[in-house]
């Protein structure tokens, strides 16, 4: 794979391992020094928000205490569209801006809405082999989640 | 063993004051008398002073009992209410949800108005009207505000209520001293459930479905101290719960509070319910603050927001949002359990289901799951209703319902 190539796969896997609930799986697309964050800006209160912030050790916690809760179990499909890939360090690295919609579900009739969209921002790690996420940013422009959601986008 | 109909539908075997009657969850003419009878009469939270912390900043605000309403602060550092409406063709004034207004203008007819509520501009208006109409004739309508209890700035729409410190009493006397420091807003999101606002407030009444959450039966139930909360009951329908340790480090992930708060104990909880739909929550490191504001029988929005101290240093600042994060925000362990719950109730108590009866009828000597914090908030809700939330289809006074 090209080097764009590999930056394209690790980030849609990342997408179709949560939708599936692969949780292990995106686990393994994540570098040891992965670091993941949910934020959004309230005009509200003019301020920057975060809402979900985990090391690597932190969402594999996360995931594995899933079971353990009472969670709406609508299915969500995540959407991503890279905007921008800029390779540094030799195309030993890449910052990637991506644009994210997450539809939800319903498992009752199966009608599906637009839960939330946002950007995703990315720094991804190419090691000629493959790509590993090392920081991943989701900026949400939806600030109204309903009951809100306990896996993360 | 199951039940017929006729079981279905008869009165529960408990004192009527114990049991409500599921059509004041979804009754489409309860809901216009609560707004006109409850919402319109009592002081609510509008926002926060630390959200409109300079000079003309604002906040408009939708009032539970209908109304919008402009937060606005003055030149002279006073915080004043009005009616978002323009007295000219009743447009929304300020369409944002905040901003900085020295003048709020109409972006209609440019009729313009400073934080006094004064109209200041009336283009054309001598052309228009000569001597048969101005500026002092089309002031805006200002409601009643205070600031107060941690920096809160609540409103009343009605003139003649009763102050905010006497609406309030004692009620709020365990946060005295934890409500003392200047306070900051830090995350602030809204959730629109299809359930009615009193499940809401129900379910920040009572913490025998602590079983719905794994966090607080690992964190709480299953520690010293948690049985031993009690429920206090005060005027006007408001409630509070005393503290306990939380031991935050027997959930995998989560460790002890670093951060604590003024006035409160090491690892502790108070929670204080006010009549009638907001809640302070203090959690060891967090202050979060529900107002719930309904939007119809079975629509409630419920405005969320996490506090922490106005002189927090970054990491102080960086710990309160993590632990605010963990159990509670959009993506927290258990906000999403307790949403997940009223929404249910709204699916089941929707009208035409057929559901009749919801059981308060918990006994356990005021302590952490005796259902007493719900059997006062109806005692309140009958006295402003006249009329028992088990027998709502029976009015107290007939003439007053008449």
């Amino acid at each position: 794979m090209t080097p764009r190539e590999q930056v394209e796969s690790v980030i849609y896997r990342s997408c179709m391992t949560l939708d599936a609930a692969d949780f292990d799986g995106y686990i393994n697309l994540c570098d040891d020094d992965y670091h993941y964050r949910i934020s959004a800006y309230s005009p509200e209160i003019r301020k920057d928000m975060i809402w979900l912030e985990h090391d690597k050790d932190g969402m594999s916690t996360l995931f594995k205490q899933l079971p353990r809760h009472n969670s709406d179990k609508s299915p969500l499909s995540r959407h991503a569209t890279i905007y921008s890939v800029e390779f540094a360090d030799g195309d030993k690295e890449a910052n990637v801006v991506s644009f994210l919609q997450v539809f939800k579900t319903a498992l009752d009739g199966g009608t599906t809405e637009l839960y939330a969209v946002g950007k995703m921002y990315d720094k991804v790690k190419l090691n000629g082999k493959g790509a590993t996420l090392v920081n991943r940013e989701v900026k949400l422009d939806t600030r109204q989640l309903g009951i809100g959601h306990h896996v993360p986008f | 063993m199951s039940r017929n109909s006729t079981q279905w539908h008869a009165k529960p075997n408990l004192p009527e004051t114990h049991y409500v009657d599921t059509s004041v969850y979804t009754s489409e003419e309860l809901f216009r008398e609560e707004q006109e009878k409850i919402f319109n009469k009592v002081w609510i939270i509008a926002c926060h002073e630390s959200e409109i912390p300079n000079k003309f900043d604002y906040r408009t605000f939708h009032h539970p009992g209908g109304e919008n309403l402009i937060i606005i602060r003055g030149e002279d550092d006073k915080v004043r209410a009005f009616y978002n409406i323009c007295p000219h063709r009743g447009n929304t004034i300020l369409y944002d949800p905040s901003g900085n207004a020295k003048r709020m203008t109409c972006i209609f007819h440019s009729w313009s108005f400073d934080p006094q509520g004064s109209c200041v501009e009336i283009p054309r208006g001598k052309e228009g009207y000569q001597e048969r109409l101005g500026k002092a004739d089309v002031c805006l309508r200002e409601v009643k505000c205070d600031r107060g209890y941690g920096g809160f700035i609540w409103v009343n729409v009605d003139d003649e209520s009763m102050s905010l410190q006497e609406y309030i009493g004692d009620a709020l006397g365990l946060l005295d001293e934890s409500l003392a420091p200047e306070l900051e807003v830090f995350t602030y999101h809204k959730a629109i459930v299809n359930t009615n606002y009193k499940l809401w407030h129900d379910t920040n009444s009572e913490f025998y479905h602590d079983y719905m959450h794994y966090f607080n039966r690992i964190t709480g139930m299953m520690q010293p101290g948690y049985f031993d909360r009690k429920y206090t009951g005060y005027k006007y329908g408001h409630a509070s719960v005393g503290s306990m340790e939380v031991k935050y480090d027997a959930y995998e992930g989560s460790a002890q509070r670093g951060v604590g708060w003024p006035g409160l104990a090491p690892g502790g909880w108070i929670l204080i319910d006010l009549f009638p739909g907001m809640t302070y929550n203090l959690r060891t490191s967090v202050l979060r603050m529900d107002t719930s504001i309904p939007l119809g029988p079975n629509k409630v929005m419920i405005e969320f927001r996490g506090l922490g101290l106005k002189s927090d240093n970054a990491d102080e600042r960086a710990e309160r949002v993590r632990d605010h994060n963990t159990i509670w925000g959009p993506f927290g362990r258990n906000l999403h359990e307790d949403l997940l719950g009223v929404h249910g109730q709204g699916i089941a108590m929707r009208e035409g289901t057929d559901s009749k009866w919801v059981i308060h009828g918990r006994e356990e000597n005021n302590t952490i799951h005796d259902e007493i914090g719900m059997r006062h908030f109806y005692a309140e809700w009958g006295r402003r209703m006249n009329r028992m939330a088990s027998e709502p289809q029976k009015p107290f006074n007939k003439s007053e319902a008449a």
